[in-house]
């Protein structure tokens, strides 16, 4: 029943839209969703001399809002399912004749547009406090870039959340995970200065082709191949979230312990 | 014998009960090995940018790995009383507040120079940065001095978590602040003189000057002075906590509100 194509677009906008107006009440969620990205960016300003050189403050606000759309994956993806264990709700999610995977996709999809608020904070001090030009963040390259980013980070916090859902010290592996992913998708650090051996594994996140994707929106580069590839490997997360959750659904039944995990 | 006894095995206590991060994996995760990656990630941006050499960021961040234990450990060993209910219980207790908090504090002091040997000795090991002998005594002088002195701070967040609800809030954005104005990322000459000013008052500003100067070569006399000013940055610290912690306690009592402040 709720598998039909009409009714799965309408439940992931009605899931998203009320996951993110909940999401934009918690003051602390938003706030430092709008922070962190905003400290790295004057991090990176600050480090490259870089408030009297507007290019430099472009590739740093927007290398910080993307930092920002992951850390909002991360964090409250990564305990999407805690979060829903602690309103009491995740045994009717987990009981509903809705599939998991989509009562879960516009939670974390909710996710990667909070993030967004970051990548529009991050601009918006770029161009107000150091003279940034608006122009290069107003193209559609640009925007479907940074929404190429959103929807393959939302299917990479799918995979998360489902693996998660199990642990009880989720924030511990959340905790870890935010500077390596920042490092291999070249958000702020580029790829270069990585060690050689850790290339291969940058190729496998979608975060890492949606970051090209958005950086060469900017600059004017190719953007279709590296959205294509975000768009790809995206999927393929989404696959193997597919399969991780009908195992944890299997696990979470048999076991009964889903509201003590 | 009873002092000691409050300090040292009430201190004890309170850490195995307060602290969320004790159990393994959040330890290994938000303590050990969240601070090393963040640790690398700047070592990296460093390389890109060509800003400052890999000793410069390693000093800084091993410094700045104390903030987990020490903020967030001491603001749960101060609001967590809340939290768990257990508030009433401390404030009606009739055993001297000093020792009380003090033994509160010196756990995460310990916790945070562990940590803070942990990142170092990782840093050392990955990155083939080599400290000189000569100057481990002024490191370790620094690193305790640090951890006491941002203790101090975390005790003085949690105090203020007695009054507000959104301890976890303040100290994130507390931990933001350091990040950006102690001068661990970003040198003191790169920063705006009002950002460096600030972190004059900051806890660790110090610690990290005299572990960079130690590790420079400098004097004793000149990295002492460094370590004497953490020293009064950190009894600053602990005598506007102590000044809290009265008044927080003098309102519950006078408006019979012990855990519902």
């Amino acid at each position: 029943m709720t598998t039909r194509p009409g009714r799965v677009i309408r439940f992931t906008l009605v899931g998203l839209r009320t996951h993110l107006l909940y999401m934009s009440r918690s003051v602390t969620t938003v706030l430092f969703t709008i922070a962190t990205p905003v400290l790295y960016s004057l991090i990176a300003i600050y480090l490259s001399h870089a408030a009297t050189h507007p290019a430099r403050v472009i590739q740093a606000s927007v290398a910080a809002g993307l930092m920002g759309i992951w850390s909002s994956v991360l964090f409250q993806s990564g305990t999407a399912f805690q979060r829903q264990r602690r309103l009491g709700v995740l045994e009717l999610i987990v009981g509903a004749p809705t599939p998991i995977l989509l009562a879960l996709f516009p939670i974390t999809l909710a996710t990667a547009v909070i993030g967004a608020y970051a990548m529009a904070t991050t601009v918006f001090c770029a161009v107000v406090f150091f003279g940034a030009s608006i122009t290069p963040f107003l193209s559609p390259l640009f925007l479907a870039a940074v929404l190429v980013c959103i929807v393959t980070l939302g299917f990479v916090g799918v995979l998360m959340a489902c693996s998660f859902i199990m642990l009880r010290n989720a924030y511990a592996l959340v905790n870890t995970l935010e500077h390596p992913i920042w490092m291999l998708s070249g958000m702020m650090v580029p790829l270069s200065a990585l060690p050689g051996w850790l290339h291969p594994l940058s190729w496998l996140l979608p975060s890492m082709w949606g970051t090209q994707a958005v950086r060469d929106s900017v600059v004017g580069g190719p953007v279709a191949v590296p959205i294509t590839i975000a768009l790809g490997t995206g999927a393929t997360y989404l696959a193997l979230a597919v399969f991780t959750v009908k195992r944890v659904e299997r696990r979470a039944l048999a076991l009964a312990t889903l509201t003590l995990a | 014998m009873r002092t000691f006894r409050v300090t040292l095995i009430g201190g004890i206590i309170s850490y195995r009960a307060l602290f969320h991060w004790v159990r393994p994996a959040s330890f290994v995760g938000s303590l050990l090995a969240a601070p090393l990656f963040q640790l690398l990630f700047f070592v990296f941006l460093g390389r890109a940018l060509g800003v400052a050499d890999d000793r410069f960021y390693v000093l800084g961040n091993v410094i700045l790995s104390a903030t987990g234990a020490c903020i967030f450990g001491g603001a749960m060993g101060v609001a967590n009383e809340r939290v768990y209910g257990t508030l009433g219980h401390v404030l009606l207790s009739t055993c001297r507040r000093g020792a009380l908090w003090a033994g509160r504090s010196l756990p995460y002091a310990v916790n945070a120079v562990a940590v803070m040997v942990f990142t170092l000795a990782c840093a050392t090991a990955l990155l083939g940065v080599r400290m000189p002998v000569g100057s481990l005594a002024g490191l370790a002088a620094a690193m305790v001095v640090g951890s006491l002195s941002c203790t101090a701070f975390g005790i003085m967040i949690g105090a203020i978590g007695l009054r507000f609800r959104n301890v976890d809030t303040i100290a994130d954005a507390a931990m933001m602040l350091l990040v950006i104005a102690t001068g661990a990322e970003v040198p003191h000459s790169a920063l705006p003189i009002w950002l460096d000013g600030i972190g004059l008052f900051l806890p660790l500003t110090n610690a990290i000057d005299a572990a960079r100067g130690s590790v420079d070569g400098l004097a004793g006399s000149a990295v002492m002075i460094d370590v004497g000013r953490e020293v009064l940055v950190g009894v600053g610290y602990a005598g506007l906590a102590a000044v809290l912690l009265k008044y927080f306690e003098y309102r519950s009592r006078s408006g019979l509100s012990l855990d519902a402040v």
